[in-house]
């Protein structure tokens, strides 16, 4: 039994949701204690038991504590089962947060899956689907995972209502990445989601990108998404390199001006554009499993943050791989995989 | 397993509404419930009237959005006007009664910050009287800088007893009301203690009548003030305490002068008259001494108790008075009823909450803290200090408590005994003359009530007419006496030391019940034979 310090780091439900993809991919059974202690709220929020749930659902797992409030979790999973599945989300989780946790299981499943996902899509504090669509996927199938998300629907904070739909072809085994370059700039756009919102809000928005970044005018999109996906907006700036895409996302809020939302989203991708880097903070997160279940890979990141670092150290209590995070002179990371002998 | 949660509320009609992306921006108690990042709602049973079928609809569908898992009920209440509180609690009566709650798989809470005034208070009536098995939810908005965030909610348990602050305060109250009850006389003798403590309990809860028994002079009278004094601080009654003993109501004007007379009832009815049972509407009755009442008078004051009406005497039209009743006896009515002597069905009327006061002498704990009661009620009514000297108080204390003290006429001979002592006593003290008199005094009393038979024994019965011939009717005067004296006391041992008190006191130690075995034999008598 792998015992695991909800504690660690930051604490959040993200430890919770790595160990859950590890323990399925794995089939080691964990425990997770003190969840989010020291939280004002310590112990599972309905987010995280949404994670379980689906967890337990695609490899038939047993759970002990899966209640509200729980402070200790016990999962033991089963088998990883191929198949159709559908998670309803409540808005107080995310769509991509569920598909992040299952999807490495069911990569590894014999037979090809759907996934049926409704909820939040474009989420503060959870990947957006667009990330996923443009930024993960495209690496993770460079790795030989075929995974499709097409979105049916957006779904913002607090209405929710979004549906993803997602087919997963299994991949017996991941192959390394190597990512230590991004490339040339191919193309640098920013896109303005609003549905429900005035679409002088996105124009203003996209605007201040194009003061700030210089884009050109075919460089900016404003997407009117029918009234009843919102009310919501998301700002998504993509930048396309030749080995790699990112975006950075901002979202709108009552009481914050678009120039805010803009601004926020500028700052973020300017960060990214300066570090000469060629994996974002988030996409490297998101790219140690994948990385661990090939066994070896590396790529160029800035320096590691908190979660980043956390993750790590739970994906090597289940699978014989460390992490090894090589500063950089530029101020760089290179992570890299290497399986233990 | 952890139970389901499942929410009762109304559908907010103005608060839950809002049309448009905009209502995402407002709070709206009812999908704010469901948002919640730290609670499951699993089904919200939500009452509407029937005419907000399009804000049912979206707030069905919208929190069908946020939270997936909550399964949304509507539930249609006969309510033409919210603001109508007859109409809104029978609605909500009826659907709790026909509800089929699963408290060991189910949490109820009942969400209050919705609907009208009058439904929130018709709901907090329904869980306060338990129609609802569950507790009270309130939700409140989210501050200013903390927007499109759901707001916080709270449960009001309305089980004070899990309110350590609440609990603390009851006891304060608890305590306070006995001590009224007892006078502030701090009494020591745990069964009356247990019995006040009770009767609080009873005073405060049920207006249902009280039977209290107990020997003349326990203090039935005056516990029966205290209960009223009581219930009138609490605001439980309006009217006055009305006291009568039914023993001074036998014969012609009984009737009369309980349930009153018309004019012209009678010869001598110039006027009319209320009687003592209206005099006690929306009051206190005490009725002493009930075993006494005739059986007519019984049986109409049956009815006035249990209808709340009656006839006055000589009327045709019937009266009401809602009192409280509180019978006091020295009898076993248990006897009486077998007898013929009380209505059986009044017995069981006033025979709910029954209390046995017990005497003076059974308290002997009792006598210290009553002699300071007494004392200090003296010092008021006479306006002047009267105090023991502390030998004095012992010796008389010492009396008081042993076994010569019968205290036959219980805390009225002990409240007797208390004010002549201090009316006697020089320059505010109570000294060993004062004591030694007051003891010489008491003893008389005792010995002259002893002395007096009650009834005179029947000694052709107990005896049968050819023994009683062979006894002397000098001897046939004593063995009477002594037969009255032992059917006065409680066993032989007791009715032995009264009847050689003198030949104890002169003696070390004396084996009376002994005597009295022997003298009785002598008859061919026992205990058992004279005192059945």
């Amino acid at each position: 039994m792998i015992e695991l310090d909800g504690s660690l780091g930051e604490g959040g439900g993200q430890i919770l949701r790595s160990a859950l993809s590890l323990a399925m991919v794995t089939g080691k059974p964990f425990r997770i204690s003190r969840i989010r202690a020291g939280r004002p709220r310590p112990g599972l929020l309905r987010q995280h038991l949404t994670a379980v749930q689906a967890a337990a659902a695609v490899c038939g797992g047993t759970v002990q504590g899966a209640e509200l409030g729980s402070v200790a979790l016990e999962f033991t999973p089963g088998p990883v089962r191929a198949g159709d599945y559908s998670f309803a989300v409540g808005s107080a989780g995310s769509c991509t947060l569920v598909l992040q946790t299952v999807l490495p299981a069911l990569l590894q499943a014999s037979a090809p899956s759907t996934l049926e996902l409704s909820g939040g899509t474009h989420n503060p504090f959870a990947p957006p689907a667009h990330f996923l669509q443009r930024s993960f996927l495209p690496l993770l199938a460079r790795m030989g995972a075929q995974v499709d998300i097409e979105i049916v629907r957006c779904g913002f904070y607090p209405a929710g209502g979004g549906a993803l739909r997602v087919r997963v072809s299994p991949c017996a085994a991941l192959a390394p990445l190597e990512l230590m370059q991004r490339g040339a700039l191919v193309r640098l756009h920013a896109e303005s989601l609003v549905a429900g919102v005035p679409a002088q809000v996105a124009r203003r928005e996209l605007a201040a990108v194009q003061a700030a970044l210089g884009l050109a005018d075919e460089a900016l999109a404003v997407r009117e998404l029918p009234q009843n996906q919102g009310p919501g907006n998301a700002l998504l700036i993509t930048c396309e390199h030749e080995h790699l895409s990112e975006m950075v996302s901002a979202f709108g809020e009552r009481g914050v001006s678009a120039e805010k939302v803009a601004a926020q989203a500028v700052r973020k991708m300017q960060a990214y554009m300066q570090s000469g880097a060629a994996v974002g903070e988030h996409l490297a997160d998101q790219l140690l499993l994948p990385l661990a279940l090939a066994g070896s890979g590396s790529f160029a990141t800035t320096a590691p943050s908190q979660h980043t670092l956390t993750n790590a150290e739970v994906i090597a209590r289940f699978l014989p791989v460390d992490f090894r995070f090589e500063a950089l002179p530029a101020g760089a990371t290179v992570v890299r995989a290497l399986t233990r002998p | 397993m952890t139970k389901r949660t499942v929410i009762f509320g109304f559908i907010g009609t103005q608060l839950d509404s809002g049309g448009g992306g905009r209502r995402w921006e407002k709070w709206r108690p009812t999908v704010a419930l469901t948002q919640q990042a730290d609670l499951l709602v699993h089904r919200i049973e939500l009452f509407h009237s029937g005419r907000h079928t399009h804000l049912l609809d979206q707030l069905r569908a919208d929190i069908g959005k946020v939270s997936p898992e909550t399964q949304v009920r509507p539930v249609e209440l006969a309510i033409e006007d919210p603001w109508d509180f007859g109409q809104v609690y029978a609605a909500l009566h009826d659907h709790a009664r026909g509800y089929a709650f699963r408290p060991e798989e189910e949490e109820y809470w009942v969400h209050i910050t919705t609907g009208t005034h009058v439904a929130q208070i018709c709901l907090f009536l329904m869980v306060e009287a338990r129609y609802i098995p569950g507790v009270l939810l309130q939700t409140a908005p989210p501050k200013k800088q903390q927007e499109n965030q759901p707001g916080t909610y709270a449960l009001i348990d309305l089980d004070l007893s899990r309110y350590d602050i609440i609990a603390r305060r009851f006891a304060r109250e608890h305590a306070d009301a006995v001590s009224l009850l007892k006078s502030g006389i701090a009494t020591r003798n745990a069964r009356f203690n247990k019995m006040i403590g009770e009767i609080e309990q009873v005073a405060l809860k049920s207006r249902a009548p009280m039977l209290l028994m107990g020997p003349t002079g326990a203090g039935k009278s005056f516990l029966a003030r205290r209960v009223f004094d009581l219930k009138k601080v609490r605001h439980q009654l309006a009217g006055n305490f009305v006291e009568v003993n039914c023993a001074t109501l036998r014969g012609e004007g009984a009737g009369s002068a309980l349930f009153g007379h018309v004019k012209g009832a009678f010869t001598g009815a110039a006027s009319e008259r209320a009687g003592l049972l209206r005099s006690a509407d929306k009051g206190l009755l005490f009725l002493d001494e009930i075993g006494e009442l005739g059986l007519d008078e019984q049986a109409m004051l049956l009815k006035a108790v249990e209808e709340k009406r009656f006839l006055p005497m000589g009327g045709d039209r019937e009266v009401g008075s809602d009192f409280q009743l509180i019978a006091g006896t020295n009898r076993d009515l248990r006897v009486e009823v077998a007898r013929g002597r009380f209505r059986e069905d009044l017995y069981a009327r006033v025979n709910l909450w029954t209390y046995e006061l017990p005497g003076l002498a059974q308290r002997a704990e009792d006598i210290a803290p009553n002699i300071d009661y007494l004392l200090a009620r003296h010092s008021e009514e006479a306006g002047a200090q009267a105090r023991f000297n502390t030998e004095a108080r012992e010796r008389y204390l010492r009396f008081a408590a042993s076994a010569e003290a019968p205290w036959r006429g219980n805390f009225r001979d002990l409240s007797a005994s208390i004010t002549r002592m201090a009316t006697l006593a020089e320059g505010g003290r109570i000294g060993d003359a004062q004591v030694t008199g007051e003891i010489e005094r008491l003893r008389a009393q005792w010995a002259i009530e002893a002395g007096e038979p009650r009834a005179p024994a029947d000694l052709e019965a107990l005896l049968g007419a050819p023994a009683l011939e062979q006894i002397d009717l000098f001897d046939q005067m004593q063995l009477a006496n002594v037969i009255s004296v032992c059917r006065a006391e409680r066993n032989l041992s007791q009715a032995g030391r009264r009847l050689f008190a003198a030949s104890r006191r002169a003696k070390e130690s004396a084996n009376d019940a002994d005597r009295l075995r022997k003298y009785l034999s002598r008859f061919g008598l026992d205990w058992k034979a004279v005192t059945a």
